[in-house]
């Protein structure tokens, strides 16, 4: 954390520092980047090593073949994040049902985001896409934290359909607050008809994208989470800030 | 945990992935801290139980029992669903102090020891492959009456065997290769037939009772005396085989505390249900000697006069998609019992080896797949179900003795979520209820079984005599 900032934990709407889920297909041979590694820097990384098995395999034969395998790759990735984080706790999960598992962690741990992994380079450009109310607070604070320097710049990007620029300016206010220049931040507002879409079409021009997650509705149960699709779609990691769970008290069946 | 002295032939010893007592709601967690996820819900669990038993009781047997007891069936349905009752209960309390692979083998090989264990699943691991042997050979008559209706010409020649064949290849590949979620289509599938079955079962029950139609005239319940009822009983059980392999799933199963028994026990009723209803209906519309005339299709014919061709046409697309799902539920556990014994070195460990490319455990799929065409071949029903049956009851049995054993001395890792009300008395009924049922079984079909027994307790005493499990979680 630097330390040039004003210390604004006591009033931050994420736990501080945020603590980060990073979920790895770790028999696939998925890795981190290492530019994502450094620029999660200010976070604690929980580090999910995972393998999905099909239905007909009981998880219980997989580990007894794989988990040695899956525990060294896992321990692995985080003695190479080690050097930037101080802090890595690891997990290693056999599951039938990966959104399950990685909700089911992010839950267990606290989790403030969880990352889904794209390719990265360095990571200088942040796109954060604003969709509606909820957690703008979080989300804006989580950018806050990680941009730390001068060297990244925010684009605060509303797609909410009313003219209103509350969304934009409470964002923008957060950003300043937490020391981040003019130059560093700029605000867009559009109003698109498929907004995961035109998202997925943006990835290229930035290197990462800072989004919440949204609120179930039906059409996410259907098509699956907007930002796991977008993050299909995506040429770009996507970082998913989880809505505070401590409030709405719902459980996930 | 065993000693290092405690090994089979091949120097193998059973390997512990995690103790029972290591569970919780969501997941299980191995010795080294490795988390397995729980992902099959209750639905799922009653997915996997009716789906494995709804194909034989109602597509493949009434016709058959009808012509053996007459209505007295529906009795024969009823004693089955009983004795299913009486071992389903012991199992759910085992199952919930063990959620682990295995099921039934599990129990049998921690309460009892390491010899009455490998008998339990080595035979089990036959039982359904004979089982899925009569689940093929009931889609083969369904897909032959379905090209029968299409007006295709068969030549004179079966086509029955040939298409079960053709049927358990595919159905074994799909499972070696198939990545799929094939679980959430299962759902699907058994709601789509318990959706068709009870509009149908409704519909032909108020005109059986007169309700609506013409009322039938009813046939003497016991046209052949009692005797038939308890013979036919045992054939038929094989209807009932499905909720242990809910046992055999444990290890997926979420909250398996509460999940466990309800789907153990509620698939039991709900198909007890179905079958008798559907026996009810079925000798209402014909006399049980002309049912028993349509043989393993005789509920198309039935269908067939209660809504004509289309009843038919529905009815013999219901057949079809419940065999299909009973012959691979019981492929599925085909593989999880050969996981079992495997785990704990009964058999070579070689066995549970998986690929990781498909990630299917493609030793077990085999020793499941290959065994079972050379059963489907022989093409006998009866038999094929008796000795499915005889295997299960065996162990059945046992489970109830295995529920009696823990709950004498009752080991401090042993706190089931679920306990028998009335344990010593459930169990004992329980056990007797199998081992009788057994008796009343052709002779064939008990020579088969218990030859099958012996071989696999030699097999114990060759391959595996100083592996030791009792108690060894």
């Amino acid at each position: 954390m630097s330390d040039d900032r004003p210390d604004t934990s006591g009033d931050l709407a994420i736990r501080d520092p945020p603590r980060v889920l990073v979920p790895v297909e770790v028999l696939e041979g998925q890795t981190i980047p290492q530019t994502l590694v450094e620029f999660l820097a200010p976070a604690e990384l929980v580090l999910l090593g995972y393998h999905v098995i099909p239905e007909q395999t009981p998880t219980e034969q997989a580990s007894m073949q794989f988990e040695e395998r899956a525990r060294a790759a896992v321990d692995d990735i985080a003695a190479a994040v080690g050097d930037a984080h101080t802090d890595v706790e690891t997990r290693v999960a056999f599951t039938h049902d990966e959104d399950r598992t990685i909700d089911r962690v992010a839950d267990e741990v606290d989790a403030t985001a969880v990352l889904l992994p794209n390719p990265a380079g360095d990571i200088s450009e942040i796109l954060v896409p604003l969709r509606g109310i909820v957690d703008v607070g979080r989300l804006a604070d989580l950018v806050a934290t990680l941009v730390d320097g001068d060297d990244k710049r925010v684009t605060l990007w509303d797609l909410t359909v009313d003219e209103s620029t509350a969304l934009l300016d409470q964002s923008e206010r957060t950003l300043r607050d937490r020391g981040l220049t003019d130059e560093q931040i700029r605000t867009e507002s559009d109003d698109v008809e498929f907004p995961t879409r035109a998202i997925v079409d943006r990835t290229d021009e930035f290197d990462i994208v800072v989004m919440g997650e949204g609120k179930q509705t039906l059409l996410t149960t259907v098509l699956g989470d907007t930002s796991e699709r977008i993050a299909e779609g995506a040429v770009a990691p996507v970082l998913v800030v989880r809505r505070d769970r401590s409030e709405d008290g719902e459980t996930d069946g | 945990m065993s000693g290092s002295n405690h090994t089979n032939r091949a120097g193998e010893s059973p390997e512990t992935v995690a103790t029972p007592t290591n569970t919780d709601d969501e997941t299980t967690t191995t010795e080294e801290g490795s988390e397995l996820e729980r992902s099959i819900g209750l639905v799922g669990g009653l997915s996997v139980g009716i789906g494995t038993m709804i194909g034989a009781g109602i597509f493949v047997f009434p016709g058959i029992a009808a012509g053996e007891a007459g209505p007295a069936a529906a009795g024969s349905f009823a004693i089955g669903a009983v004795v299913a009752l009486l071992v389903a209960l012991p199992a759910s309390e085992l199952a919930t102090a063990m959620p682990k692979s295995g099921g039934g083998y599990y129990f049998v090989s921690r309460a009892l020891g390491a010899l009455p264990g490998a008998v339990v699943g080595l035979s089990v691991w036959l039982g359904l492959v004979f089982a899925t042997a009569f689940y093929l050979v009931g889609f083969g008559n369904y897909a032959a009456a379905v090209l029968l209706e299409a007006g295709v010409g068969l030549g004179g020649a079966s086509v029955v065997v040939p298409l079960a064949l053709v049927f358990g290849v595919l159905l074994t590949g799909l499972n070696l290769f198939g990545t799929e979620n094939a679980a959430t289509l299962q759902n699907y599938v058994v709601g789509l037939l318990l959706t068709i079955l009870v509009l149908f079962l409704t519909y032909g029950g108020l005109d059986a009772l007169g309700v609506v139609g013409q009322p039938s005239t009813p046939e003497s319940f016991l046209p052949f005396g009692p005797l038939p009822m308890f013979t036919t009983a045992a054939l038929v059980f094989t209807s009932y085989l499905g909720f242990a392999q809910v046992a055999t799933i444990a290890g997926d199963i979420k909250d398996p505390g509460r999940n466990l028994p309800l789907a153990m026990v509620g698939s039991v009723l709900t198909v007890g249900l179905l079958y008798i209803v559907t026996i009810f209906v079925a000798t209402s519309a014909f006399g049980s000697a002309q049912l028993a005339t349509f043989g393993e299709t005789a509920m198309v014919e039935v269908a067939r006069s209660f809504f004509g061709v289309p009843g038919a046409v529905l009815i013999l697309l219901a057949g079809l998609l419940a065999t299909i799902s009973s012959a691979n539920a019981s492929i599925l556990s085909t593989s999880r019992a050969v996981f079992a014994v495997s785990k704990d070195a009964i058999i070579p460990k070689f066995a549970s080896r998986m690929n990781l490319k498909y990630g299917t455990p493609h030793v077990a799929l085999a020793m499941a797949g290959g065994p079972i065409l050379v059963l489907t071949a022989s093409g006998e029903v009866a038999i094929l179900a008796e000795v499915a049956s005889f295997l299960h009851l065996v162990m059945y049995g046992l489970i109830c003795v295995a529920l009696l054993a823990i709950r004498r001395d009752e080991p401090g890792w042993y706190d089931p979520e679920f306990r028998v009300p009335a344990a010593t008395f459930v169990a004992v009924v329980g056990a007797l209820a199998s081992f009788v049922m057994i008796a009343f079984m052709q002779p064939i079909s008990r020579r088969v079984g218990a030859a099958i027994m012996i071989a696999s307790g030699v097999w114990y005493k060759y391959y595996a005599s100083d592996v030791s499990l009792k108690g060894a979680l």
